[in-house]
């Protein structure tokens, strides 16, 4: 069944739509990550003009992060402070993010700097995670059966303590500084603002590696801080760019919060190091598909990039 | 759009007003207006013509022949070209098409090539690339590339379907009078369709006329349309309001604890 989407103009097929939503939906309450950095290359991939698929996106990646968020909350996985202490940094960062991005795109590098910080982005922090999940499922093979041996004390102060403004963040179970947790609500909020993104591919890992704060509790947190940046980048989209098609979002939500019911129940019953490499897998898969659009030869060395009726 | 309709459809009238030569050709279309609903997939549009011999002009033995092409609304095209910088390929160059067809359509009964000379086919315009600027009025140097973009254009266009070459879509019901058929792809965009219809005997030029419809969203897709370019913020605060309700239902909806 075919349906007229008024802002992308074009119809589309009605049921593709709805299990595309229903497929990003599952993946994105899995693993707490927007799943933007899927929709928007598949919306592109069926015909949806590229301005409307990174905009509409959005609309699907808040509802997904609603349903993930409310869940996360109600088993006490989430923590608010955390995440508006992200958030503030967010807003930060996504500023000086639209700024480069308009001044790159006024140089001519930013195809450029998108494709190749999307395959160093995906490819490295995919690396970096499988290697250590795949290194900590050995460890436990190798360990299972043997006393445990005592856990080592937590060293004095952790890298991140040792800046000033100390906040104790209850859920998360960590004590630290104000400065690096606002550092990195601005680096994501900025990458987000540059390449299209949510940025929850980034923050699930950063806050797991860096802060080491329980996997269960980072899920929520970045759905909740990739929420209010999508509130925000479908209210800009929808004012300068005028590419949210409220329709294909619809339809896409619908999809996609089934989805996402789904996902985070598979999510709960997951181990750390299984969800770790799960997600390194999939980020490096994306890493792959994109590596691949730059190396070698393209079947067709002329693409057309856009089509700019007049009004 | 909405208030641009009854403007269109003058301009249409005028279009088809054209003072009158030897050769009279009448033209008439199934419908002056493709409405755009929630189910639109693309249509299809249908031109009758008819061919009135003037008693003055002179009898030709040889059989009316019909060329007819479609000319979608205006815009720009930009078409990029990949290169290689080290390992890898990005968009090397790329090339702006300014002020062209979106939508182009070259309708006849037989292939275009065998009907009349390359310097007629120009002049009537038989190609998307007869709206751009020569190639030779371009400096030398580029050239060559300009021809490259443009076969890429044209080619990729093809593929889009948003550049139709159909040597089948004219019917001659009587010799003369015939039926043009135009397929109005799902995609196509909104706005002005302009149909050139040209009466050819043995190569040559009898008679040009012109028509026209509209193709133009209605009814709730217009209204969604409309809202969005005239009532940005409301918008914006609807969409937000969807996505999280919709999140917040699905949660409600879903749970089990």
């Amino acid at each position: 069944m075919q349906i007229y989407l008024p802002i992308a103009e074009l119809p589309l097929n009605l049921f593709l739509l709805l299990g595309m939503g229903a497929a990003v939906g599952f993946i994105a309450g899995l693993f707490g990550v927007g799943g933007g950095f899927l929709l928007t290359p598949f919306l592109i991939f069926i015909g949806v003009p590229a301005p409307v698929a990174v905009a509409t996106s959005s609309v699907h990646i808040a509802a997904s992060s609603v349903t993930g968020a409310l869940t996360y909350w109600r088993r006490q996985a989430l923590d608010v402070r955390l995440g508006a202490v992200l958030i503030a940094g967010g807003v930060l960062g996504a500023f000086l993010g639209v700024i480069f991005f308009n001044q790159m795109r006024q140089l001519g590098f930013l195809d450029l700097i998108i494709t190749l910080s999307y395959v160093t982005l995906l490819m490295s922090i995919g690396c970096l995670m499988f290697v250590e999940s795949i290194g900590s499922m050995i460890e436990k093979r190798v360990q299972r059966g043997k006393p445990v041996p005592p856990v080592p004390p937590p060293p004095e102060r952790a890298w991140h303590q040792r800046f000033p403004l100390h906040v104790h963040f209850v859920r998360s179970k960590l004590n630290t500084s104000v400065i690096p947790v606002v550092t990195l609500g601005t680096v994501i909020g900025f990458v987000g603002a540059v390449l299209g993104i949510g940025g929850g591919f980034l923050v699930v890992p950063a806050l797991i590696y860096l802060f080491r704060i329980p996997t269960n509790v980072v899920v929520g947190t970045s759905l909740l801080q990739i929420l209010m940046t999508m509130i925000v980048a479908i209210f800009l989209h929808a004012t300068i760019s005028q590419a949210v098609d409220i329709i294909l979002g619809l339809v896409l939500v619908v999809g996609g919060v089934i989805g996402a019911q789904f996902g985070v129940r598979t999510g709960q019953t997951l181990k750390g190091e299984q969800f770790r490499l799960l997600l390194a897998m999939l980020i490096l898969a994306v890493g792959v598909r994109f590596a691949f659009e730059v190396v070698g030869r393209p079947l067709d060395p002329f693409v057309i990039s856009a089509v700019e009726v007049e009004r | 759009m909405n208030r641009l309709v009854p403007f269109l459809l003058l301009a249409l009238a005028c279009l088809s007003s054209l003072p009158a030569r030897s050769q009279e050709l009448v033209l008439t279309l199934s419908t002056r207006e493709v409405a755009i609903t929630s189910t639109y997939t693309g249509a299809d549009v249908t031109a009758f013509g008819f061919i009135e011999r003037d008693v003055r002009s002179v009898t030709r033995a040889a059989p009316f022949e019909i060329i007819a092409t479609v000319q979608g609304p205006v815009g720009d095209i930009v078409v990029h070209k990949k290169g290689q910088l080290g390992p890898i390929w990005l968009t090397a160059a790329r090339e702006r098409f300014a002020r062209i067809p979106t939508y182009f359509a070259l309708l006849s009964a037989r292939p275009v090539g065998e009907m009349v000379t390359d310097e007629t086919a120009q002049r009537l315009k038989l190609s998307l690339t007869d709206y751009l600027p020569p190639l030779d009025t371009l400096p030398v140097p580029e050239q060559a590339e300009q021809a490259e973009f443009r076969q890429a254009l044209l080619r990729l266009r093809q593929e889009e379907g948003a550049l139709v070459i159909d040597p089948k879509a004219i019917t001659m019901v009587r010799p003369n009078l015939f039926t043009a058929r135009v397929n109005v792809p799902g995609k196509a965009p909104v706005g002005l369709y302009v149909i050139n219809v040209s009466v050819v005997s043995e190569g040559v030029v009898l008679r040009t006329s012109q028509t026209g419809f509209v193709v133009r969203k209605v009814g709730f897709d217009a209204a969604v349309a409309d809202a969005a370019k005239n009532r940005a913020p409301l918008y914006a605060l609807a969409t937000v309001l969807v996505a999280v309700l919709l999140g917040w239902v699905a949660n409600f909806a879903f749970r089990r604890d």
